[in-house]
């Protein structure tokens, strides 16, 4: 398939979501190039989550558009990939670390045949990436949150996608764990793939990210870091929760 | 003897008990397993309740319509409608009322079953079907259009669930994800439901409307309880059908009692029994577990004491440390050894290199407690005796937390020294240079540029200055980079690797 570059790998115009009177999402219009590292910030119920499922197609459109690489989201299947958010899963399911890796293959294994040979090649590759080769066969409510997490990491990138979408991802997660996921979303990033990823963490979120959403139901603000992190766009967000980033007037981030 | 055990084996009509019960079994069980891990238990309830009025409406009406008497592809047509009515319903008012799901299940399929009880009395000078055989199932007397139907459905559920066994696996794991790769999740949902409805109609003639649920869902469950893939698990659901068939059958046998009946006893007692003796998931191993685990506390104080008798020390040493029951002792002890944590010598015992790491965390978690202890200001009398309750906290992230909160510090109010923080440094991963002890080596992989470091750089510890409150960073050319805490926060690198752990320099007074 051919990518211009010019033409956003994601572009939401105009978005409204809702699931009842409130609005979970509103006119929100973003344009994110390809080869990017965004991030998502707000306020728990802000609509982040809704945000991500959007641009999969997975949450129903009240109103607007969503495009991937020009094209509509609904012929995009397989180009997006997604890590759930941890809360989301089933960690009883009876599944194995492989065989998560594996479901990132799926979309491309016709349903008559098995994994090939390629298949198990670039599972194994991927979840040596996140470092999770040795625990192949165990299950995963076996693991712990920052091994788990790297599994639909690896899910993600087994799939070879353009486009990741990633729900706190670091939630849960120690800070080695963070440090070396981090370092596998840059690596993407820096093989061209775009990567989404909400984020909770205020304090980190301007030294990980190359642009910033700032969401609350509406836009408040898209950008690089510094434009985004603007003390009055954060306290329009976040009200009287102020305290949480009146560390970051100091530029010693901690971590 | 064996004659006798086994003749009932040549009756036709056990002959097709077994044959029939083990064909609905065997798609129960697989189906079941979806309908488990999708948590959609009720759907089957439901299913199973709402074909009476299903059957019943097919019949009166090829009977009032064409004529023709008990038209089965009609009545099976008829329960997928009902069930389906049913289902858009519980669907319907649980979304329009303020009504849990749970309730307007209930509601509905009792209505719906009530519905069809009604259906089948008024009209049953033209519809001629038995509603306890419905209630009650009867696997003693099934026949040859009951085993074709259970063959042709068993052949058809079967094949579209190995074929698209990864679809079903994949948007009932994680429907998100499986739609974004590119899976068509609610044509696999409709599929999937399809298939849970032939299956239940399949089922009701031989074990009845109650006892349906129970096929399907219970030897699934009691394959769950045992495997940890979807694909082992049917397997084994399908084995755990077969085998209430053939021991309720047998059961039956013996106690003369309805088939049904005893089939599903016989379930619910198997799955009692692996509940309880499951190797991983069951009861006992459990109870065993926890029955046998040490308390971690005791391990962490055999370690520590271990540690601190430069080893190898006596297990009398050991013991007198660690004011325990001799026995309890020996056990904790063997425990150790076999986790690899503990060697035994004549001499006594020492740490393997597993057992150090623990031992070494531990003591660094306890010097860093102690260190915040005498911060908040607890007297230093007390400081032990507090910190050695306050290790047994030592989470990776909490201890980070305290060693952060405290500036790194390198030793402990009594002089001692604290354990680098090794699982970060040896892990692999790049590090703030905060981290690092004296005489480690690192190449700097991000640094602010008001620190005057650079990317690449090699650097090598030296001691701190200023109480501890200065990093010293040496470049390879000799100069020094002075980092304040949060500048040493701020650079990070990657530290080489020294092979295993460092041993105490200097032990606490
Ligand atoms: N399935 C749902 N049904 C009803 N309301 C929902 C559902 N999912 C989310 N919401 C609501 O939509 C809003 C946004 O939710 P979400 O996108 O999960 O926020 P975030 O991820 O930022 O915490 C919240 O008010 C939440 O209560
Ligand atoms: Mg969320």
């Amino acid at each position: 398939m051919i990518t211009d570059a010019r033409v956003p790998a994601i572009q939401v115009d105009n978005l409204t979501v809702s699931y009842g009177p409130r609005p979970a999402l509103l006119d929100v219009s973003v344009a994110i190039e390809a080869g990017t590292l965004v991030g998502v910030i707000g306020p728990n119920g802000s609509g982040k989550s809704t945000l991500i499922k959007a641009i999969l197609g997975f949450v129903k459109r009240d109103f607007g558009t969503v495009k991937i690489f020009g094209e509509p989201v609904e012929e995009a299947r397989g180009r997006l990939a997604y890590v759930p958010q941890r809360g989301a899963v089933d960690w009883d399911y009876p599944v194995t670390v492989e065989e998560v890796a594996m479901m990132g293959r799926y979309g491309r294994i016709p349903w008559w045949s098995s994994p090939s040979a390629e298949d198990r090649r670039i599972v194994g590759e991927s979840l040596d990436i996140v470092r999770m080769g040795d625990f192949r066969k165990r299950q995963i409510g076996q693991l712990s949150g920052g091994q788990q997490q790297r599994v639909f990491m690896a899910r993600a990138l087994a799939q070879g996608a353009d486009i990741l979408l990633l729900d706190e991802p670091f939630a849960g997660v120690d800070a080695a764990t963070e440090r070396a996921l981090l370092e596998v979303l840059r690596q993407a990033r820096s093989a061209g793939r775009t990567l989404v990823v909400v984020h909770h963490d205020l304090a980190t979120a301007a030294e990980t990210f190359d642009r910033l959403i700032l969401l609350k139901q509406r836009m408040y603000g898209y950008g690089p870091p510094e434009a985004v992190m603007h003390e009055d766009l954060l306290t329009a967000v976040y009200e009287g929760r102020l305290r949480i980033f009146g560390k970051l007037a100091q530029p010693e981030a901690k971590r | 003897m064996i004659a006798t055990i086994f003749s009932p084996l040549s009756e036709t009509f056990i002959q097709k008990a077994l044959l029939g019960g083990s064909l609905v079994a065997i798609v129960c069980g697989v189906v079941g397993c979806l309908v488990v891990v999708r948590r959609m238990a009720f759907l089957g309830d439901a299913l199973s309740h709402a074909m009476i009025a299903g059957v019943g409406a097919g019949y009166l009406f090829m009977k009032l319509v064409f004529g023709k008497e008990a038209h089965a592809p009609a009545m099976l047509l008829g329960s997928l409608i009902a069930a389906g009515i049913t289902v858009g319903m519980i669907a319907f008012v649980s979304r329009v009322s303020r009504l849990k799901e749970d309730t307007v299940i209930g509601i509905m399929y009792c209505g719906v079953f009530a519905a069809g009880v009604v259906l089948v009395s008024v009209f049953r000078d033209h519809i001629h079907i038995d509603i306890v055989h419905f209630i009650m199932g009867d696997v003693l007397g099934v026949t040859d259009t009951d085993l074709w139907v259970a063959g042709i459905v068993g052949a058809a559920v079967l094949t579209v669930l190995t074929l698209f066994f990864r679809a079903f696996q994949f948007s009932s794991f994680d429907p998100v994800a499986a739609r974004a790769a590119g899976i068509p999740v609610a044509l696999v949902d409709i599929t999937l439901t399809l298939c849970v409805s032939l299956v239940v109609v399949s089922a009701v003639s031989m074990v009845g409307v109650i006892l349906v649920v129970g096929l399907l869902i219970t030897p699934a469950a009691t394959a769950y309880l045992l495997c940890d893939r979807l694909d082992r698990m049917m397997g084994l659901a399908a084995l755990f059908g077969v085998t209430s068939v053939a021991g309720g059958l047998a059961l039956a046998m013996a106690l003369d009692s309805a088939g049904g009946g005893a089939i599903m006893c016989f379930c619910t007692a198997q799955f009692l029994a692996v509940l309880a003796l499951a190797p991983r998931y069951g009861l006992l191993a459990g109870w065993r577990r926890r029955r046998n685990m040490i308390p971690q506390q005791l391990f962490e104080d055999i370690l520590g004491s271990v540690l601190r008798g430069k080893p190898p020390v006596a297990a009398a040493v050991v013991a007198s440390h660690v004011h325990l029951h001799r026995g309890r002792l020996a056990r904790a002890i063997a425990t150790m050894k076999s986790d690899g944590l503990l060697l035994e010598s004549q001499e006594g015992l020492s740490l393997t290199d597993e057992g150090l790491l623990h031992a070494r965390r531990l003591q660094r978690a306890h010097r860093l407690w102690e260190t915040y202890l005498a911060r908040v200001g607890v007297p230093e009398k007390e400081l032990h005796e507090k910190a050695h309750v306050l290790e047994h906290v030592h989470e990776e992230e909490a201890v980070d937390y305290i060693d952060d909160l405290l500036g790194h510090p390198e030793r402990d109010p009594h002089g001692a020294d604290i354990p680098e923080d090794f699982v970060h440094v040896e892990g692999g991963a790049p590090v703030p240079a905060s981290f690092l002890r004296e005489g480690r080596r690192a190449t700097v992989v991000s640094a602010p540029a008001a620190t005057g470091l650079a990317v690449g750089q090699r650097i090598a510890m030296a001691p701190r200055r200023n109480e501890g409150r200065t990093w010293v960073a040496k470049r390879e050319d000799g100069s020094e980079a002075l980092l304040d805490h949060a500048a040493a926060d701020a650079v990070m690198v990657q530290p080489d690797s020294e092979s295993g752990l460092r041993p105490a320099v200097r032990p606490a007074k």
